[in-house]
């Protein structure tokens, strides 16, 4: 183990999950999965389709309760806990089969989100004071802000539905970003992009980390994607994990090269 | 402070115009149609506050008399138990007991919201349907309410206080109006839209639905105050699920989610069907006719909106169906006045008054499922511009 990831390993994690397990039924969706996260990672979580990638997701954002095993951000046990208040703690998240609030147009999607940490009350914003509509202001300005990050600011009013997949994608990044995480988890975000978009998100995510400060987790089946750009990574095969490590071990882990049955990996 | 200025001047003007149309009203109108000015108001506030919850925040409540019936009953109880020991006069009483009513029936808003956190779509509308005969059955059978008889409330309004009725409504358009404009607004769109992203993003969609709930049903119980003091009586049969289907009608005829869209059908619903009321002989040669026009009608429309591509011919070819099946009306009821026992047979206004919500919402359904004005608003600067 060189120095510096034993500094890394003595610096606080941001994300623990420890035996980390559930079942549905008869099957271990996730089974004993242990690993952690340091405040500034780009950290992989990859594996064959089914492996139990997203139900970790599931787990950490509170959607699904573990059956066994804990989670726990910084400090705090996430078991049990509901998924807004996790993501008011700190953690945001996208979704595999995009889930954008359809009818509403791209502003008001982050527009939502970023309205979690107002402070102004409901009351006010049903009588429309001017506390209510000057923070629905900075909140809107703030969304558009974050929009032209993802390069979005031209179909900010656009019906989120009625955007192309890709840009879809960036939405969901962008909104996720306004409740302002500390963790950021992307569930394959460059799923149905072509190698100049996914190239460019590439570029995205890690100014995300750099400027932005945010640790990311990332599942994505895209290798290229992930080789170049997560420091650390954790292989899952059916819900067990197999591998941990840089991109270098583990591309030539003999078990990861197993699970993907010969794939370049 | 400008905005202080702008707020007062847009709340006098609000209440001006209430004044306004009583007295206009008042000097006018013949009673008849003072009564439907009054109960537009009502629907207005009925059909908006039913917008809240279903289509705004996208719960499928459909038993939104119940909320009407409480205020109502919770207002025309109080007066009648504590009015003749109080000072305050009627014009004061009044809109107090209004706000009893509202609290009252916000409280049932709240009881009814509790298992809308756990049930989704047709088992929502099954409780929420339920509750509203409980509380029609239950109230039947009360005796301190007049049980099945119904109870006289005393004092009711010397003359209709019309502009009361406009200021509730007034108030409830612009509650939900200023909810829209504003961040906490979009939150109960985002729970209409999807649960989990809503609550992934930090939405407390359980806080939501229940503030949909415990809002729409408070603007109910409210006119139900008012409706209790106007009509100075109350008995169940006010109460029953037709009123419950009219107020759901409106929402969906005017585009679930959309607050004029709600305004508009209810003030179409709740005065066009009344007139009918007056008409003692409609022919069934009229009927048939008619039937056979509408069915005619929506099938051009659905023709013209599935095979025309070209806006300009589509211009001509929708209000073209429309005026062909009106056309074919008139004509048809000439023809089949020849049929014997077609030109004989006659019913009487009021009883096709329901045939008429039906048949509305079946052809809606058919040629425009997103409502009249599908989500979207008139005359609004909002959220959904990009410039400030
Ligand atoms: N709610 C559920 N009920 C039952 N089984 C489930 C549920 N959610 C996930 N599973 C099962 O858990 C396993 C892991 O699914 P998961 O979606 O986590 O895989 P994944 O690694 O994200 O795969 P992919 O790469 O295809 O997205 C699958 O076998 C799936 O069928
Ligand atoms: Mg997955």
């Amino acid at each position: 183990m060189g120095l510096a990831e034993e500094v890394r390993g003595l610096s606080q994690a941001v994300l623990t999950l420890d035996k980390a397990t559930i079942r549905f039924g008869g099957l271990f969706a996730v089974r004993d999965v242990s690993f952690s996260i340091q405040s500034g990672d780009l950290f992989g979580l990859i594996g064959p389709n089914g492996a139990g990638k997203t139900t970790c997701f599931n787990l950490i954002t509170g959607v699904y309760k573990p059956t066994a095993g804990v989670v726990k951000f910084g400090d705090t046990v996430l078991n049990g806990q509901a998924p807004n208040r996790i993501c008011e703690m700190g953690i945001a998240r996208t979704f595999q089969n995009i889930r954008l609030f359809s009818s509403m147009s791209a502003l008001e999607n982050v527009v939502v989100a970023g309205s979690l940490r107002q402070k102004s009350s409901f009351i006010s914003a049903l009588s429309y004071l001017p506390s209510a509509i000057k923070e629905t202001g900075e909140i809107r300005a703030r969304a558009l802000e974050l929009l032209k990050v993802m390069d979005l600011e031209d179909i900010a009013d656009v019906r989120s539905c009625d955007l192309p997949y890709g840009k879809q994608r960036r939405l969901e990044i962008a909104r996720a970003m306004a409740t302002d995480p500390t963790l950021l988890l992307l569930d394959e975000p460059a799923a149905g992009m072509n190698p100049q978009e996914s190239e460019q998100l590439m570029r995205t995510v890690r100014r995300i980390r750099d400027e932005f400060g945010k640790t990311v987790l990332l599942i994505e089946h895209d290798m290229k994607f992930v080789m170049n750009l997560c420091e650390r990574i954790v292989v899952l095969d059916h819900g067990v994990e197999i591998a941990s490590g840089g991109p270098a071990e583990i591309r030539n882990n003999p078990k990861v090269i197993e699970a993907y049955l010969g794939e370049a990996v | 402070m400008s905005f202080w200025i702008r707020r007062l001047a847009s709340i006098a003007l609000a209440v001006g115009g209430c004044f306004l149309i009583d007295w206009f009203a008042k000097e006018n109108l013949k009673d008849f149609i003072v009564r439907l000015v009054v109960l537009a108001a009502l629907y207005i506030t009925l059909a908006v506050s039913l917008n809240l919850i279903n289509g705004i925040t996208g719960q499928f409540s459909i038993g939104h008399a119940a909320f009407y019936q409480v205020g109502a009953y919770a207002a025309g109880l109080a007066t009648v138990t504590f009015y003749k020991s109080q000072p305050l006069g009627l014009a004061l009483w009044i809109p107090l007991m209004m706000l009893v009513g509202g609290v009252t029936a916000s409280v049932a808003g709240l009881v009814v919201g509790l298992p809308s956190l756990r049930l989704r779509g047709d088992y929502l509308a099954i409780v929420t349907l339920g509750f509203g005969e409980i509380i029609r059955i239950v109230t039947q059978n009360l005796k301190v309410v007049g049980a099945a008889s119904g109870m006289a409330v005393e004092p009711k309004m010397s003359t209709p206080m019309i502009w009361l009725a406009w200021l509730l409504a007034i108030t409830s358009i612009a509650v939900c109006r200023n909810l829209l404009q504003t961040a906490h607004g979009l939150g109960f769109l985002a729970v209409r839209e999807d649960e989990i992203a809503s609550s992934a993003m930090g939405v407390n969609v359980t806080r939501t639905k229940v503030a949909a709930f415990v809002l729409g049903s408070a603007f109910a119980g409210m006119a139900g105050g008012f409706l209790a003091h106007y009509e100075g009586f109350l008995i169940p049969t006010m109460f029953t699920m037709d009123v419950s289907f009219i107020i759901l009608t409106m929402v969906v005829l005017g585009g679930s989610g959309s607050v004029t869209g709600s305004v508009i059908a209810a003030i179409l619903l709740s005065t066009l069907p009344e007139f009918l009321r007056d008409i003692q002989q409609i022919s069934m040669a009229g009927l048939v006719a008619a039937a056979i026009s509408i069915i005619a009608g929506v099938v051009a429309v659905r023709y013209v909106s599935q095979h025309v591509h070209t806006p300009s011919t589509r211009r001509i070819a929708y209000p073209g169906a429309i005026i062909g099946s009106i056309i074919l009306t008139v004509v048809l009821s000439k023809v089949l006045a020849f049929i014997p026992t077609l030109a004989n047979a006659s019913t009487d206004g009021s009883r096709i008054r329901l045939v008429i919500f039906a048949v509305t919402l079946v052809v809606l359904m058919l040629v425009r499922p997103q409502g009249l004005l599908g989500h979207r608003e008139f005359g609004w600067g909002s959220l959904r511009r990009s410039e400030a």
